[in-house]
Parts: structure tokens; sequence; C-alpha cells
């Protein structure tokens, strides 16, 4: 249960810090930095409030997922993409080095990792960066089902 | 020209390199579980294909300003005293000192030159973020935090847009300053 709080923080962090960013246009170093403020703050003045294993994994996990959210809308534009770039960056956090732990920037690594991963599936790239092939292939994917009127039908018939 | 294009290529090299070891590090001590290595093995792979395939560079290559650039160290400084000397600890000192500094731009809206500066100051901040085991005073913050800003200057065009970036560059810094100090102390 701990460890799906901890992946649901990594979501929630890049997505918010992404809407604070874009649709907000607080701009991407304050988004990141406010809002892990907020949350690092809380966990400072009151530990109890959570499981001292909560209280020690969500301030690094926000403020790294975080990162993720300061990425440009012209590189990524799914809230889908983000909430990726979170889980990945959630494990692996979870499973990260011993070698390189309190080396300052190792956050930002991990979540740079993270979003690079998801910009390699075109997919999830913002459609300003894709090839016009790709462009075709996810219309053609995303594209509903026309509904056949009733007067065709009736043609055919 | 030339030059250019030769600092872009070591620079583009530097930044993956950091991350692969980071990688490795990680699949170097997960050998247990398969399901971690076979996690990693594939991050590395779909990193790789970013580097060689997916937009994230501009083609032309361009340096920071200075001017921009000395707000590292200054970033850098303010998150360790907050870290180490308030004890916010490591993620609230960064924050505050990034949640200052992207306040700068309202002191002046007109102004060209500091809309930049938060951006430089957060990069600093994050090599503030290192703890007292890695990094043994202020000169290590300073001497890494100056890594960092050339590290800054040489990588305008690359990973544009892509969070994260100033995170690898405070990595890389405080990575080659403790591998600097390990070999010549």
């Amino acid at each position: 249960m701990e460890t799906f709080i901890l992946y649901l923080v990594g979501v929630i962090a890049s997505t918010a810090t992404y809407y604070l960013n874009t649709t907000l246009n607080q701009g991407a170093v304050r988004s990141s930095a406010l809002l892990t403020l907020v949350v690092a703050g809380f966990l400072h003045f009151f530990p109890k409030s959570v499981s001292p294993y909560l209280a020690q994994y969500i301030p690094p996990i926000f403020i790294g997922a975080s990162f993720i959210g300061m990425v440009s809308k012209n590189q990524l534009s799914t809230y889908f993409g983000l909430a990726l770039a979170g889980i990945i960056f959630t494990t692996i956090l979870l499973n990260t080095s011993k070698f390189f732990t309190g080396y300052g920037g190792a956050l930002g690594t991990s979540a740079c990792i993270a979003l690079l991963v998801v910009l390699s599936i075109p997919y999830f790239k913002s459609p300003r960066k894709m090839t016009v092939g790709f462009l075709q292939l996810r219309k053609t994917i995303l594209k509903k089902p026309r509904k056949v009127s009733k007067r065709r039908v009736d043609l055919f018939k | 020209m030339q030059a250019r294009q030769k600092f872009r290529t070591i620079s583009i090299c530097l930044l993956f390199v950091i991350q692969a070891l980071f990688l490795v590090a990680i699949f170097v001590e997960n050998t247990h579980s398969y399901i971690v290595l076979a996690f990693i093995g594939l991050l590395s792979l779909l990193i790789l294909y970013s580097y060689l395939r997916s937009p994230i560079h501009h083609h032309k290559h361009e340096y920071e300003s200075i001017k921009i650039a000395v707000w590292v160290p200054i970033g850098a400084i303010a998150s360790y005293y907050f870290n180490q000397i308030f004890g916010l600890g490591p993620v609230l000192g960064a924050a505050l000192t990034g949640t200052l500094a992207s306040f700068i731009p309202n002191i002046n809206k007109n102004s060209a030159y500091l809309p930049h500066l938060p951006a430089a100051i957060y990069c600093g901040a994050f090599v503030g973020m290192s703890n007292a085991q890695v990094a043994h005073g202020f000169s290590f913050i300073l001497a890494a935090s100056i890594f960092t800003a050339i590290f800054l200057i040489v990588s305008k065009s690359l990973l544009n847009g892509v969070g994260g970036k100033l995170g690898t560059l405070a990595f890389l810094g405080v990575s080659l300053t403790y591998l600097l100090l390990y070999l010549f102390k």
C-alpha cells in the first residue's frame, strides 16, 4: 500500500507541476519549487502525519517527479506521458544505487532518464516534434469510427 | 565552427555517459532481481534511442552567457546553507532556494536578463542538495557549482525543454568534483 502511495505521489507531482507550468503559466522553476516547498514543508513540520517510511520517501519523490513536469510542451504534451514518466521515475528511485546516495543532482538525473524513455516512444511526442509518418499513424489510431448514416445504409440494402 | 561541433559532441557524450553510469550502478547492485535487471536494460536502450533519434537537441550549437552561469554557485551556496546549516534538509533547502529565485524576474518585468536567473539558481540548488558525506564543506560546493556552471554554458542547445536537464548537469558537476578529489587527495 505504501509503495502504491509513493507511485501516486510521483504521478501527482509530475502532472501537477506541468499543469502549473503550462496552463497557469507560472514558469518551470516556480511550479516545481513552490509545490515541493508546500509538500516537503508540511512533512518537515508534521513528520508524524504519515508513517516514517512515507515521510522519508515522499519529499525526494515529489521534487524528483516535479522535475519531469518542468518539461516544455513542445517536447511532451500529454498527461498520460507525464504520468508514465512519473511511474518510471519512482521505480528508478525505489531501486536506486547506494553508491550515488547523497550526490546532488541524482534526482534530476533519474527524472531526465524517465523523461527520455517516454520521449523515445513516438506516441508521446508532442505533435510539433513528430514526423509526418508518425502523425498520420497517430491520426489513424485515434480516429473515431464514423457513424454510418441511415441514408447510406438504405442504399446498401 | 569545428570547435563548437566538437564541444557539442563531447557534451552530448558526457550527458549520456553520466546517465548510463547511473543506470549501471543500479544494475550492478540489483543482480539478484531479474525484473530490475530487465527494467534497467530496457531503460538504457530507450535512452540511447532518444539520444540518437529524438529531436531533443538544437541543431545549432550555442553557449549560455557567463553572466547567467555565475548565479549557479550562488544558488548552490544558498541551498547548501539551508540544507546543512539551517537543518532544513536537501529537498526543502532546494525548494526554498528555487521558490525565492522564481520571484527574481518580478523585480523588473521589463528586464531581458532577470528571467534567465531562476533556472541557473535552481540548477545550483541541486548541487547544494549533496549531503555532508559527499560534500565536505563550502569549498566542495563552490568547486562543484563552478563545474556545473561550465556545463550549463556549453549545454545551452542540448536537452532543450527536457525536465531533469539541470539536475543532470548538477550531478555531472558533483561527480566530477568528487572524482578529482578522490584522485588528487
